[in-house]
């Protein structure tokens, strides 16, 4: 009926509404159906799949075997676990707001026109669409205890050297750092496109009016940013919880577990320690981390977020 | 108009079931098709050598056809666990050593006992140290790997020192270690260190030393740690010592700040001038063109401490019987002269099979290998390998890199090790 020409359908009595309504949800359904097939195969059955796995003993090999609700009270009382999820933590309070903060500050800077702004916008990018591998390469020219140049600026100001990485104390700030020299590009972007929708009348009125730069910033730029600086947050903070490359290819947990990441102790339980149904546990539980901390984000953002 | 709704869901469905519907088996007319698993990297020598090695087998045994899989290591076992999972995991596969019990335990390999007993196991190195807590066999070795001291001859004649020697101990190793120690552009820290201690391998590094120093790891068929000990205090505290004020070894921050995997190359690019390595590690130092000797272990107070991890072909349990008896048949041709004599020049691990070994081996470098192998004692495998040496590993780097004292890391790392061996055998009947 879609492809009947406009006239033709005049010519033809009109089907019933029922019978016509139907008609159109079959094929509403017909169209959609490899989105649903994908829903449904790689979503939700994965989802479900996983939640029956969480409560088994199962590696992989032989059938699993029902434990109940044992995998999530071995979670509870699993140090280790505990201590990945403080790690997670930790990273997630050095990396969101200073990504956050600075994305801001780059978009700002970079939304002037000036000369050559597009050089330096893809500049700030590059990093981003560079994989984890080639960031750890990076990285360790900066970080590398013998050869790298954050040592050699700190003898040049005669600081003694540090083991960036290799320190218990210093590698979840140095991965952060690193983390947000990747990240901040894209969230840049995002910025950017935010700042751009902000009318440029308004500044021109405040201007008249006689606000500072300060004040116009405050009460123009902020709220009208709010809706993608929530958008930010909820992105970088869903990422932190997810992190898993960086510390995989970085440090892999090292030194004795100081930046064990709790994606990376769920890789190791389920694909390295045969222990799938406990991993499936992990999963669970971080996933209603995210969920959680996504709705409190939500709930808060009444506070301040303004849509114009 | 229904007819076209219903093809149009039809080719959705099917386009989501085609991705998740291949693989083959045997047929029922003789011929048998087999999945062989091994890991290189694509296109290195190993792996072009194995290929070879199919086709010659294939060209013997044409009612065989071999399907090859392929994948870098960490790849290869990480597909193969969600391989086994979903009933694709290849007929024969090839497993580190230290994996096989891992598999076997929770049921996904073929016991290979009886079939190992119709070949003649004297002439075979590894078949004893592939055994189970109940003496099964699940892995016929293909390769063996056992660490031995490496020295740069070099560095030993610029600084005038002996060379290591069979009776060399842990005294000597020192002391020597000492004098190659070098300070060479001024800046107060050594650029040549004597010798590598800890590295993140700890089979080149704290757990021979622990166990020559008189310590072991795990005993009871490997369900018990024990290195919770004044022995192994003793070896930590000689590893210590070596990075700290002896400072004939670079620390552990330095080690590590070499990155993964570089600490191998360590000795290959002549910065430190001797370090145990397996057999594998020839080859970075063949290709840096260093001119190196091997020797025994030094002896500590309880001798060399040898141990050794035998890579091993193993046999899948949900191979078909026509499978596993080509399986059987491939593992076979692969531990045969022609092909050992093969392998055995890529340079990477000691032949299996001994008679290739004795003459296969550079002369100079081969006898100090097969002596070690010959009195190794495996490295501690069971069901639990990789969890329980990575929770042990943890606490005993936390040691050798200052962060804990070495007494509290090694009472915690006993602790943290067992309860992993603990948690699985725990009701377990096997």
């Amino acid at each position: 009926m879609l492809t009947r020409r406009a006239g033709k359908v005049a010519a033809e009595p009109r089907p019933p509404a029922r019978k016509r309504r139907t008609g159109e949800r079959a094929w509403a359904f017909a169209f959609a159906s490899p989105y649903l097939l994908h829903l449904v195969a790689l979503a939700a059955w994965p989802l479900l799949a996983s939640l029956f796995f969480s409560m088994t003993d199962y590696d992989l090999m032989s059938s699993p075997r029902f434990v109940g609700f044992g995998n999530f009270t071995r979670l509870f009382s699993d140090g280790l676990f505990w201590r990945t999820l403080g790690n997670t933590a930790y990273f997630a309070v050095l990396f969101v707001p200073t990504q956050t903060v600075l994305a801001l500050g780059l978009a700002i800077a970079l939304n002037q026109r000036l000369r050559g702004m597009a050089l330096f916008r893809a500049a700030y990018f590059v990093p981003v669409v560079s994989s984890w591998v080639v960031v750890a390469y990076v990285a360790d020219a900066v970080f590398n205890p013998q050869t790298g140049i954050a040592n050699q600026v700190l003898g040049f100001f005669g600081l003694p050297a540090e083991n960036w990485l290799q320190d218990p104390a210093l590698v979840i700030p140095t991965l952060a750092a690193v983390a947000v020299w990747k990240g901040v590009g894209y969230m840049m972007v995002l910025f950017l496109a935010g700042l751009q929708a902000i009318p440029e009348e308004r500044y021109e009125a405040a201007k008249i009016d006689g606000a500072s730069a300060w004040n116009r910033f405050r009460y123009i730029t902020l709220p009208g940013i709010s809706g993608t600086t929530f958008l930010v947050l909820v992105l970088t903070s869903i990422e932190t919880l997810q992190s898993f490359e960086q510390v995989f290819v970085m440090t892999d947990g090292g030194p004795h577990g100081a930046s064990e990441l709790t994606v990376l102790h769920l890789y190791r339980q389920g694909f390295q320690f045969f222990q799938m149904g406990y991993a499936s546990a992990i999963a669970w539980v971080l996933f209603v981390l995210v969920l959680a901390l996504t709705l409190v984000q939500f709930r808060l953002q009444r506070r301040w977020v303004h849509y114009a | 108009m229904r007819v076209r709704m219903l093809a149009a869901a039809a080719v959705a469905v099917l386009t989501v079931a085609g991705t998740a519907s291949c693989g083959g088996s045997a047929d029922d007319s003789g011929a048998v098709t087999l999945k062989l698993g091994f890991y290189a990297a694509a296109g290195d020598a190993a792996d072009t050598t194995m290929r070879e090695l199919v086709k010659e087998f294939t060209a013997a045994n044409p009612s065989i056809k071999v399907q090859l899989e392929v994948a870098p290591y960490v790849k290869f076992f990480e597909k193969l666990r969600t391989q086994i999972a979903g009933g694709q995991a290849p007929q024969v596969w090839l497993s580190d050593g230290v994996f096989v019990q891992e598999f076997a335990a929770r049921g996904a390999l073929a016991d290979l006992s009886d079939r190992v007993k119709t070949v003649d196991a004297a002439g075979y190195s590894g078949i004893e140290l592939n055994r189970d807590a109940k003496g099964r066999i699940y892995g016929f070795p293909q390769g063996a790997q056992t660490p031995v001291l490496f020295y740069n001859k070099k560095l030993f004649a610029d600084a005038k020192v002996a060379e290591p020697t069979a009776d060399w101990t842990y005294d000597d190793l020192a002391a020597a270690a000492k004098k190659l120690t070098k300070d060479t552009n001024g800046d107060g820290k050594p650029d040549t260190y004597g010798f590598r201690a800890y590295s993140p391998g700890f089979t080149e590094s704290w757990w021979p030393i622990v166990k020559a120093f008189g310590g072991d790891i795990v005993t009871d068929d490997n369900r018990k740690v024990v290195v919770d000990s004044p022995q192994s205090k003793a070896a930590l505290d000689w590893m210590l010592g070596a990075m700290g004020k002896d400072g004939f070894a670079p620390d552990y921050a330095t080690t590590e700040g070499l990155g993964k995997g570089v600490v191998h190359t360590l000795f290959a690019t002549g910065r430190v001038a001797m370090s145990y390595g397996i057999y594998a590690r020839t080859l970075p130092a063949v290709s840096a063109g260093v001119d190196f000797g091997v020797a025994p272990l030094p002896k500590g107070p309880a001798g060399r401490g040898n141990v050794a991890i035998v890579n091993s072909w193993v046999v899948s349990k949900a191979a078909s019987p026509a499978q596993a008896d080509a399986a059987w048949k491939w593992i076979t041709f692969f531990s045969g002269e022609g092909p050992q004599r093969k392998w055995a020049e890529l340079g990477e691990a000691i032949p299996i099979n001994k008679k290739v070994a004795s003459t296969a081996l550079p002369a100079d470098r081969g006898p100090a290998f097969l002596e070690s192998l010959d009195a190794a004692t495996d490295l501690g495998t069971n069901a639990v390998w990789s969890e329980y040496t990575e929770a042990l590993a943890k606490r005993m780097n936390e040691a050798l890199s200052g962060a804990t004292p070495v007494a509290t890391a090694l009472t915690a790392g006993q602790k943290d090790a067992q309860e992993v061996i603990g948690r699985f055998y725990a009701g377990q009947t096997q």
